[in-house]
């Protein structure tokens, strides 16, 4: 039993074709005690990879994934990748500088209701609904995903669109939240997305007041009789130092515990313990909404306020920071707080080590955690604070050079696989089996539903998290059924979400061009960017079956009109061929190459 | 004797593995030296994890004869546990010191039928100070090495490496959810699946994949054949794909949809449905004989900080939890124990939560973040109808920090007899590394074996000798 023993075949692989359906198990060898799928036992960029090219790597990363169109836009922009890529980072992170039209036609031709209301109209129309319809009732929660759904799949501002992904992980909410996914278009449209790229302090104050995080983690409760420690202990846990900086429950005065300076240029305790959750907490009292209260039956329109009678006024002591006793408060306090928070070191490290880790890879270095956590702290009173540190990491050459050691999660994998396809999208909440209720349904098995993650601490962003057998095997089946949904679902006479077979007979005009090798060759060009081997010569074998690669293949004839081809169990090569090109498709988004980022 | 500082070395051991960006150095650490033969028992041990922090103190809060129960009254009203009336408590038989939650009916005749036991003031007695945070003190039970998350590897799946597994044994080790609990992060031999009967290819055009490989009569054709083509490279992602789909192979015969529970055992709950479903699962795998050793499974919801709810009130959120818990539990039970094989006889299932909730409720009808809880034991090998572990007591003076209920037994204590008792490893030092003097507390029945393999950094360091 060697520490180091290598990884070895899987006992699955060995005994899964053994295994009789009668469930028994049959004897083979086996070989005990090995080590498992280890993240930290391969290098940072894998030497195995076909490295795919520059812009590929670049775009697939600070995007929902490669298209064509994407592609075209980066070429247009200069005469090589770098200045390229210069150029496309500038336009990117000025989004309003982006025209949009074609996302922003796409969502209002969708209907949608709610996504304009001011807060107080969404809090009146909860109310009116009540208990009485569920779906009525979170329509606010279910437009602002299908929305999101349109953005990530067809704005231009694709760097922008992932920001707004990666402060919904970081300020986690569960959506379908009973009382808050009534008002969640508040917390899209008015917290998260306004401060996407602009600056921390000022997000972390508007999340703190918005009724979404108000509800989540319970603060709309919280006053001087009872404090509520919750949003507390997730303000520093997860929004703000991080666990890392957790000195569990010593108390405050501890030798043990390290002293820093803070934004301000003060001392500052660098690591948090118990106690300071719990005067966090008091000292965030009054922090809370119009919610009618039985003390405030006429304030009622779900908007932030703050209460000075519910306010703990005695002194406070956070992070070795004392707060006076302070009896007219008017939220000081909790303003103090943050500030402290967001001028904090272990804050920057801990919000630039995951900006890191969603663009560069599962283990970015300390050189480059550090050089973003230095500029966020520096630049922590900018408005555009986070654009400058997104922009420091996506220049760096650590970005550049690395690729490989991420996969996209799955609901970008769903995303990427409708850009890549071109395909024709926009999804309806409903109460039916619909093709959007289908697509969502099948992400949301996968582990990776839009604003469905039920703890405060956000969608894991680490591959093993997304590599188990779940989340993996459930990706394929979705990635598989896309190729295979229709506008109305179940109804072949309506188009395809992806022409798959309307774009190859587009690419590829004449009967003779049709062959196995060109049209997989399109496809990964459209998809990939590029066409690695041996993954291409599966898909080749595949798609031509008996027939030889150069021989072209007849993706038209359809005999029963039903968009599969015809039967032909004799010659494979003309069993079901315009099928085929699908599930030809539907394996090139299965395909490692496809996931990997 | 200058103790060892394990914490500190945990934490320059994962530095550097990050720093050096290859884990040789974890490597090293986990290295298993020389085990113990373990010989690897039949047996099933399920976990199930009741994560966001079950309030022990309402699932078995002390009876109007316990000592405790002025103290209990004086700390809560709004979450109280009434002994008489409506809502009352239930009496256990032997046990007149506790009374159980009133909608955990089912617990009540698992423990009166002595195959359900309790274990008061469990918790996690490494790191000190303890962890209040959900996120950080899950982590640290689950891979268990009390303190720090080390290298992402799970006490479950050290049990799998040091347990003497047959070789002849397909299945080993499932997590049921969609993200692997972190117990057995780092194995290879568990499959990860929220149920069972979604755990299949099918979304191909049907012409190419259908539920059958290949097109009729012709072997490595369909998609699902060139699906394993794409995934046979050597980088972790790949690696994953490769088990992903071996683990679909393997699982697609198996008909989950169309299982019948025996003994009439019902998985439909009123409330948490998924958790009855995925015990409905583990069951069918149980019995399907695939070797199932090591399973997973969560139960949510339990982060009461607000509208904790009552039984005397129509609103009892708590108790919807609990008898969740109650019925799903009991559902298990009556399906493996029905009929010619008596499966409970080689199953054990231990509930778990990660830490338990203050004693003095706060303001909004709820309780914050706690220390000791409740362990529950059930199977047919276990000695049931009996409370085990010291309770600390109530009192301002026995509350730990002055605000929670204190822990006296070492989940891991707890853990570890299932392991030796049924499992018959008893490498659990290797399992748990930094924890030492186990002793049973008489839980489980089965052979004692002496504990052994401590891990190689704490047999040469520990205790700076």
């Amino acid at each position: 039993m060697s520490a180091n023993a290598a990884f070895i075949a899987s006992r699955r692989r060995l005994f899964g074709a053994l295994l009789p359906s009668s469930g028994t198990a049959a004897p083979a060898m086996r070989s005990p005690g090995r080590t498992g799928l280890r993240e930290l036992d391969l290098p940072v960029t894998p030497q195995a990879l076909t490295m795919p090219p520059p812009a590929v790597r670049w775009l697939t990363r600070a995007s929902h994934g490669f298209s064509t169109p994407l592609h075209a836009q980066f070429i247009a922009l200069g005469a090589d990748d770098e200045s390229r890529w210069a150029a496309w980072l500038a336009q990117q992170l000025d989004p309003a500088s982006i025209a949009d039209g074609d996302c922003d036609n796409r969502i209002a031709s969708a209907g949608y209701q709610t996504l304009d209301m001011t807060v107080p109209q969404l809090w009146s129309r909860r109310n009116q609904i009540g208990g009485s319809n569920y779906f009525e009732r979170m329509r606010p929660m279910a437009e602002v995903e299908a929305a999101t759904i349109i953005r990530q799949t067809y704005s231009k501002r694709q760097l922008f669109e992932v920001m707004v992904g990666f402060w919904h992980d970081h300020f986690s909410t569960f959506g379908w939240d009973y009382d808050g996914g009534p008002i969640f278009v508040q917390y899209d449209r008015d917290v998260i997305r306004p401060n996407a790229l602009g600056n921390f302090r000022t997000m972390l104050e508007e999340v703190a007041k918005s009724t979404m995080m108000m509800y989540y983690l319970d603060q709309y409760a919280s006053n001087r009789d009872g404090p509520n420690e919750n949003y507390a202990r997730e303000l520093l846990e997860l929004h703000t130092l991080g666990v890392e900086n957790y000195g569990g429950i010593l108390a405050p005065d501890d030798p043990s515990l390290p002293i820093g300076v803070g934004g301000d240029g003060n001392p500052v305790r660098l690591k948090y313990v118990d106690n300071d959750v719990y005067e966090a907490a008091r000292a965030l009292t009054g922090w809370t909404i119009r919610n009618g209260h039985w003390q405030y039956p006429t304030e009622d329109d779900g908007t932030y306020t703050y209460r000075l009678p519910w306010h703990d006024p005695s002194n406070k002591y956070i992070l070795n920071r004392y707060f006076a006793y302070n009896a007219g408060d008017n939220g000081n306090d909790g303003r103090k707080l943050f500030d402290i928070l967001c001028g904090h070191p272990g804050t920057a490290r801990f919000v630039a080590g995951k900006l890191c880790r969603r663009f560069v890879g599962d283990n970015p270095s300390s050189a480059l955690v550090d050089a973003a956590a230095n500029l966020f702290q520096s630049a922590r009173n900018a408005p555009d604070q986070i654009k400058q540190v997104v922009a420091l990491i996506l220049q760096s050459s650590e970005f550049k050079t690395s690729w490989g050691t991420k996969m996209k999660r799955p609901a970008m994998s769903a995303v990427s696989a409708l850009r890549g396809l071109l395909a024709d999208f926009t999804p309806i909440p409903a109460t039916s089996w619909t093709t959007t209720q289908e697509f969502v349904y099948r992400v949301q098995q996968t582990g990776h539903r839009w604003f469905y993650w039920p703890t405060p601490n956000g969608y894991p962003d680490v591959q093993t998290a997304w590599a188990s057998s779940s989340a993996l095997g459930m990706t394929f089946r979705m990635l598989a059924r896309i190729p295979e949904l229709h506008a109305t679902n179940g109804d072949n006479a309506t188009p395809f979400l992806a022409d798959i077979q309307g774009h190859t007979l587009a690419a590829l005009p004449t009967q003779a061009q049709r062959t196995a090798d060109n049209i997989v060759g399109y496809w990964c060009d459209r998809l990939l960017g590029y066409r690695p081997e041996p993954m291409r010569t599966t898909l080749v074998n595949f798609l031509r079956q008996n027939a030889a690669a150069t021989a072209d293949l007849d993706l038209e004839y359809d005999p029963n009109g039903a968009h599969t081809g015809g039967w032909n169990a004799n010659d494979l090569s003309k069993h079901y061929t315009i099928a085929r090109l699908r599930t030809t498709v539907a394996l090139l988004l299965c395909s490692p190459e496809f996931l990997r980022r | 004797m200058t103790p060892f500082n394990r914490r500190d070395f945990l934490k320059g051991v994962s530095a550097l593995t990050l720093a050096a960006g290859s884990g040789s150095h974890a490597k090293a650490w986990f290295a298993s030296g020389d085990f113990l033969p373990a010989a690897a028992s039949n047996d099933t041990l399920v976990i199930v994890f009741l994560r966001g922090a079950m309030d022990g103190l309402s699932l078995l809060p002390p009876s109007a004869s316990n000592a405790n129960r002025g103290h209990y009254q004086s700390y809560r009203s709004s979450t109280r546990i009434p002994t008489t009336g409506t809502g009352a408590g239930l009496a256990l038989n032997g046990t007149p010191d506790w009374l159980l939650h009133p909608r955990a009916a089912e617990l009540r005749d698992l423990y009166n039928s002595q195959h359900l036991a309790m274990v008061v003031a469990a918790g996690q007695m490494q790191p000190v100070p303890v962890i209040r945070s959900h996120f950080d003190a899950q982590a640290n039970l689950e891979f268990g090495i009390g303190g720090g998350t080390g290298n992402s590897i799970g006490w479950f799946t050290r049990h799998l490496v040091s347990g003497g597994l047959p070789a002849t044994v397909p299945l080993p080790a499932v997590s049921m959810g969609d993200i692997t609990a972190a117990s057995l992060l780092g194995s290879s031999d568990a499959i990860t699946m929220i149920g069972g009967d979604s755990f299949r290819l099918n979304s191909f055009h049907w012409s190419w994949d259908g539920d059958a490989a290949d097109p009729p009569g012709v072997a490595g054709a369909g998609a699902i054949a060139r699906l394993n083509n794409l995934w046979n490279g050597t980088t972790a992602l790949e690696r994953a794909g490769a088990e992903t789909l071996a683990s679909l192979a393997l699982l697609r015969d198996v008909d989950f949809a169309g299982y019948a529970p025996a003994g009439g055992a019902n998985y439909t709950l009123p409330y948490n449905n998924g958790f009855g479903q995925q015990l409905r699962d583990v069951a069918n795998l149980i019995k399907r004989g695939l070797g199932l050793r090591a399973v997973t499974i969560d139960l949510g919801n339990w982060d009461t900080h607000v509208g904790q709810g009552n039984p005397t009130q129509s609103y009892d959120w708590f108790g919807n939890q609990v008898e969740s818990l109650s019925k799903g539990l009991n559902a298990f039970y009556t399906d493996l124990a029905a009929g010619p094989t008596n499966y409970m006889n080689q199953v054990s299932v231990i509930v778990l939560s990660e830490f338990g909730r203050r004693v003095l409720e706060n303001a909004d009808g709820g309780t914050d973040h706690g220390y000791g809880n409740v362990m529950l034991a059930l199977g047919g090998r276990v000695n049931g109808g009996h409370t085990y572990g010291t309770f600390p007591g109530l009192a301002g003076e026995q509350l730990y920090e002055g605000t929670d209920v204190a822990a006296t037994t070492d989940y891991r204590r707890v853990i570890s007899e299932a392991l030796v008792r049924r499992m018959a490893n008893p490498n659990i030092y290797y399992v748990f590394p930094g924890y030492s003097g186990y002793s049973p507390l008489g839980i489980f029945q089965g052979s004692d074996l002496p504990p052994a393999n401590f891990d190689q950094i704490f047999k040469n360091g520990f205790d700076g000798a």
